[in-house]
């Protein structure tokens, strides 16, 4: 097994080396220096973020053709038929490389619809859909969100009524991250309006190129626009593109909740990783002679506890893994623990930058965190509030009973 | 040494089960009590049927060669049913110190007895301020005619004090602070209990009036001593913190599932879950801080000293947190002389300024990082 490891970190060490340069060393890293974006959000231009697309398509492409791109998936469909392990050992080589950001096509489509497609679709879907998307061809977004139905997703009441071989959408799905970018969709709608409301909603793999489908993007408060709203209006999707049961889409809809609550915790390359990196943040305290603050060097310190000690939490998940043991609830809580340090880290910075952060002095490194700052909010919401994540925790893993049901809330509101 | 995966599972299942028999809850208050605060056959037994106090002692010591990650079990478990024994003081105090020395005749004399258990021991740094920065030390030490030291001065906060057969202790020399030991009998030595917060905790001030000590390790030698010493400690100190505030978390879950209040079960309020769930996250950070520290440790990593740091911060809050909403989530029994919440809040907020507390402990770290 350890031989096994260490020949495939020799392998991927060997295709990267081929292709890329090594990122550079961030322990060296240095006030006042290249990039100084904090941005969690893309918030580009439309031409830019496009070339973003491109290169991000592209370097997954190569990933494909040297067999890593999809390194836990079956061979039938393009994938290397390897443990997760060897896939996080992989993402931790990788890091050592500065290779184009793949987020836009792996943060949903490959960490969490992919998954789904596999375990629910058709062969000729998976035939189809599967390896476009780990080849970089195809990218996926979670229609999932309603204006009615976020939290509580059971509610989803965006229609689909049968027609022949055909199934009709009509609905208003919302913050959808990625569609403007996407070929396909998963959609949640409801079939059986009668059914008690997690047994009459049904799932689809919707083409985003079929007629009726209109994305619309929606400004988020960064400024940018990362997620849209999605329109759809007598689009006709054939049976073949159902997933799972008719009826039957909650099931669906849980395997990917499943591994959204595990992709969303894992993040944490690039500018993000910086905000928690002690070394820039010491290096900001020097460069703004807040040093020797003795109430923000002790805040410092806290917050730096809570990140080190996650960083265990992800490590004790990985020795679980290659141990054989199913991981326990760590993945959960370091979830809540992400969005709450990364949250922490943007308040402690604008305590320290003071009114560097309320207006651009033109400083190098300073009002750039106002990018983060203001994605914080997002990282407590997105994925499952903060709330919803407690209540998991509490009821799944302590066996806490669950909150009454009220009638009301048996029914889905029209 | 090191035990896999299913071996540590079993070293777990055998402490519980030792403990459950040997330490329930009237057990431990009927010590804290008592003088000694620890009941000497318990203690035997711990040491001649599971070799407790030996586990990671070297062999060549007399011990079975373990490491800090079997240690760690022992603590979670000693932790979570707040045992009182001078396991603590002995094997984590007083056998790391001497360890630490490099002192391969201090430790041929003294370990051998350690690992069997027949010796207490612990260590003594701190004084009247409570620090255990060896810099802070005013204990003096000096040469005698005969190639042997007497010591002056005063410890306090010194645990398991009165008991331990051997104390190790700091004092400074013209060469800097410096590790010595001292028998309990030794002429000029006296040692008295001290009232203390936590009565499952026993410890004492010692005065020390020319009395004859041992140097152990070479002289000047203390404040790297304590360094590893420390840090060895404040990650043993940990394991023992998180099994406690896992304990305070079943205990809470547990009362959440059965006590009603409103026609249904208290836990089904989101108020309570919601304390539940973020006990849960601090236990599980815990866990992970102390467990990941143990091994960095075991692997000699240059990592150890930071992640001992972040284990220590990390479990003294999550252990304050989880006793502190034990209390909250079971009401006014809770806070009653005989619901046991009170003996683990005692326990976490006194294991939280042991070594400090986090106005020292936080610096540490910033240090060990290089801010
Ligand atoms: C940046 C971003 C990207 C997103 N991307 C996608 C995407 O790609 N696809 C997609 O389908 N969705 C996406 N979402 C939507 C996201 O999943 C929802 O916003 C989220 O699940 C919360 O739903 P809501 O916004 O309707 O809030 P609500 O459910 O209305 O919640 C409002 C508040 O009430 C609280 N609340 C609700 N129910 C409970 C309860 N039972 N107990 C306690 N408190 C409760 C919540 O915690 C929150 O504080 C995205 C959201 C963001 C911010």
């Amino acid at each position: 097994m350890e031989q096994d490891m260490q020949d495939f970190a020799v392998e991927a060490r060997r295709f990267l080396d081929a292709h890329v340069a090594k990122a550079l060393d961030r322990t060296a890293f240095t006030w006042g220096e290249g990039d100084d974006s904090m941005a969690y959000f893309s918030s580009l231009p439309p031409e830019e973020e496009h070339e973003h697309v491109q290169r991000a398509r592209a370097w997954q492409r190569i990933r494909h053709e040297n067999g890593f791109g999809w390194i836990t998936g079956p061979a039938e469909y393009g994938g290397r038929g390897l443990t997760p392990v060897h896939d996080l050992l992989y993402d931790a080589v990788e890091s050592e490389y500065d290779v184009a950001d793949t987020g836009v096509l792996s943060v949903i489509g490959l960490g969490m619809i992919g998954p789904t497609i596999l375990a629910h679709a058709q062969p000729h879907i998976k035939d189809r859909w599967l390896p476009a998307m780990y080849r970089g061809d195809a990218i996926a977004c979670q229609l999932f969100s309603e204006p009615g139905a976020g939290s509580d997703l059971a509610s989803v009441a965006t229609r689909a009524v049968r027609e022949g071989e055909d199934w009709v959408l009509n609905g208003q799905k919302v913050w959808t991250s990625v569609a403007q970018h996407s070929q396909i969709g998963l959609a949640l709608t409801r079939t059986n309006p009668d059914a008690p409301k997690h047994r009459g909603m049904t799932a689809f793999l919707v083409p985003m190129d079929t007629p009726g489908v209109e994305v619309r993007p929606l400004r988020q408060m960064t400024g940018g626009a990362d997620f849209n709203e999605v329109f759809l209006t007598d689009v006709r999707i054939p049976d073949d593109h159902r997933l799972g049961e008719v009826d039957g889409g909650w099931t669906v809809a849980l395997t990917t909740l499943m591994n959204e609550r595990a992709t969303v915790g894992s993040e944490g390359v690039g500018p993000v990783a910086a905000a928690l990196s002690p070394d820039h943040l010491s290096a900001l305290m020097r460069a703004t002679w807040t040093w020797d603050d003795r109430a923000l060097r002790a805040r410092l310190a806290e917050l730096l506890v809570d990140v080190l000690a996650t960083e265990h939490l992800n490590a004790r998940a990985l020795h679980k893994l290659r141990a054989g043991v199913a991981p326990g609830p760590e993945m959960s809580v370091s979830k809540l623990m992400y969005g709450q340090n990364l949250t922490r880290a943007a308040h402690f910075v604008s305590d320290v930058l003071g009114p560097r952060i309320i207006a651009d002095t033109g400083q190098w490194g300073t009002y750039a965190w106002t990018e983060l700052l203001l994605a914080t909010p997002a990282l407590r919401i997105l994925g499952g509030t903060e709330e919803i994540m407690k209540n998991i925790l509490a009821e799944r893993v302590l066996g806490l009973p669950k909150e009454p049901v009220t009638a009301a809330a048996r029914e889905v509101r029209p | 040494m090191t035990a896999d995966e299913s071996e540590l599972r079993e070293l777990r299942a055998s402490v519980r089960e030792f403990l459950d028999s040997k330490s329930p809850e009237e057990a431990v208050r009927k010590l804290m009590e008592s003088e000694p605060r620890f009941d000497p056959a318990v203690w035997a037994q711990a040491a001649d049927q599971l070799r407790l106090p030996g586990l990671a002692i070297p062999e060549e010591y007399g011990g079975d060669g373990f490491g800090l990650v079997e240690l760690g079990v022992v603590l979670e478990e000693m932790g979570r049913a707040l045992f009182c024994a001078p396991f603590f003081a002995t094997v984590l105090l007083a056998a790391q110190a001497l360890l630490a020395s490099g002192d391969k005749e201090a430790c041929a004399r003294l370990l051998p007895g350690i690992a069997s258990g027949r010796t207490t021991a612990t260590l003594a740094v701190a004084e009247d301020h409570g620090s255990w920065d060896p810099a802070m030390v005013l204990a003096r030490a000096v040469p005698d005619s005969d190639g042997g030291w007497t010591v002056r001065g005063r410890k306090c906060f010194v645990v398991d004090g009165t008991t331990a057969d051997v104390i190790l202790l700091v004092a400074r020399t013209v060469a800097g602070p410096t590790l010595f030991a001292v028998q309990r009998d030794a002429v000029g030595l006296s040692a008295e209990p001290m009232e203390t917060l936590d009565a499952t905790r026993a410890m004492a001030r010692l005065t020390l009036d020319a009395v004859p000590a041992t140097l152990v390790g070479a002289q000047g030698a203390g404040g790297r001593i304590m360094a590893t010493v420390l840090d060895i400690a404040s990650v043993g100190l940990a394991a023992e913190q998180a099994g406690g505030a896992r304990r305070c978390l079943e205990t809470s879950a547990d009362y959440a599932r059965v006590r009603h209040q409103f026609g249904r079960p208290i836990g089904s309020f989101q108020a309570v879950k919601h304390k539940c769930a973020e006990m849960l996250a601090q236990v599980e950070l815990a866990e992970a801080s102390s467990r990941e520290a143990a091994r960095l440790a075991d692997e000699d990593s240059p990592d150890f000293p930071v992640a001992a740091a972040v284990a220590h911060a990390c479990c003294s809050r999550a252990y304050m947190v989880a006793a502190m909403e034990n209390i909250q989530v079971h009401g006014g029994i809770g806070f009653t002389w005989e619901h046991p919440a009170h003996l683990y809040f005692r326990r976490a907020k006194s294991s939280q300024l042991l070594f400090g507390g986090p106005a020292v402990y936080h610096e540490r770290l910033l240090d060990r990082l290089g801010i």
